[in-house]
């Protein structure tokens, strides 16, 4: 009997990552925000997301692409400690986009550093958006 | 009952600095802007724990766990005596106060560590969770701390808060501790200071200071 508990236990543990969001799952529930926010929401938008990633906002010196770079396929550089951050891309790293609230946590700290205040809904689908949208 | 020395200088240099550093990294977390400063003054506490660790054992009287540290039975009789009015005051700290430190450092020890892991990119994402979660427990702790130093310093009378700068307190002469340490105190000092320049970020300089302070 203990065994088969354990053998459950450790099924349990290796189905684990199955059950991981995928980025999509994450583009939908901002959706939904973003519908509630605005009931004249039309959905998200690649090209517009890109744009948002690659400005500055609101009079600050940062943008996104301040540390992320233009290529968000590729590694990028953290302007202040100079530590290298992974790629962005869910093409190029899987694990990205992945855990809401991992996600939910870098957008609340990110945006006050680049926009001096939290990103909406439509703004951060529009980036996810970009963002899944890039190929190798 | 005389004024005598009590904490050795190293223990309240010790003392102040982590106040600084503490205080300065809970400022500093908030943004990627500061990340910098943020870890500079994150091993600061880390290194000033360690020198408080060691100084447990081999520091003078009231310094040494061995003088402090006792079990959960004295902590709930001093308490119980304390409501009464009954508690006997102790020249260094009180039972309750030891609990307080004893937490106080393993909090500070564990925030620097996860801190640091987390930095490095060790440990998985759970361990910025335990970051965060472990210095939010230490900064209550803190006000712990300092609700407990209000509220003894009243029941007994006597100001413990200059305690901690001037290292005196009221008792007997041969409750004295022999020696300041001064020399030690000053090269922790010299240490720690000579870190922060030396590892000072370049995008904190005196403009930023400025900035900081006028946009605050």
């Amino acid at each position: 009997m203990k065994q088969v508990t354990i053998g459950f236990l450790i099924l349990i543990a290796i189905a684990q990552p199955l059950r991981a969001e995928q980025p999509q799952d994450i583009i939908l529930s901002h959706a939904l925000q973003a519908k509630q926010d605005n009931a004249a929401f039309l959905g998200f938008d690649g090209m517009r997301g890109e744009q948002f990633f690659k400005s500055q906002h609101n009079g600050g010196d940062w943008s996104c692409a301040s540390c992320h770079t233009d290529n968000p396929a590729a590694a990028g550089l953290h302007t202040v400690t100079k530590k290298e951050i992974e790629p962005m891309a869910p093409s190029v790293n899987p694990a990205r986009f992945t855990n809401t609230s991992k996600v939910e946590k870098w957008f609340k700290r990110n945006c006050k550093d680049v926009l001096n205040r939290e990103c909406t809904a439509q703004e951060k689908g529009d980036v996810i958006t970009y963002l899944v949208s890039l190929n190798r | 009952m005389f004024s005598i020395k009590v904490w050795d200088l190293p223990t309240r240099f010790f003392h102040w600095l982590l106040v600084l550093s503490f205080a300065g990294a809970f400022l500093t977390a908030e943004s990627e802007r500061n990340r910098d400063l943020h870890v500079l003054l994150g091993y600061t506490v880390l290194g000033l724990i360690v020198f408080r660790l060691l100084w447990g054992f081999i520091g003078s009287r009231y310094a040494r766990f061995s003088s402090f540290v006792c079990s959960p039975k004295v902590v709930v009789l001093y308490l119980c005596q304390l409501i009464q009015k009954q508690a006997q005051h102790p020249v260094g700290h009180n039972p309750a106060g030891a609990v307080v430190i004893v937490l106080l450092l393993l909090l500070g020890l564990g925030s620097g560590l996860s801190g640091w892991a987390v930095y490095e990119d060790i440990g998985a994402d759970w361990l910025t969770e335990w970051h965060e979660l472990i210095s939010n427990a230490m900064l209550v702790v803190v006000c712990i701390h300092i609700t407990g130093v209000v509220v003894s310093s009243y029941l007994q009378g006597e100001n413990l808060i200059t305690a901690m700068v001037t290292g005196k307190k009221p008792g007997h002469v041969n409750q004295a501790i022999a020696s300041n340490v001064t020399s030690l105190a000053w090269l922790l000092l010299a240490v720690v200071i000579g870190l922060w320049i030396w590892a000072w970020p370049a995008s904190k300089d005196l403009n930023w200071l400025l900035h900081t302070l006028s946009w605050q």
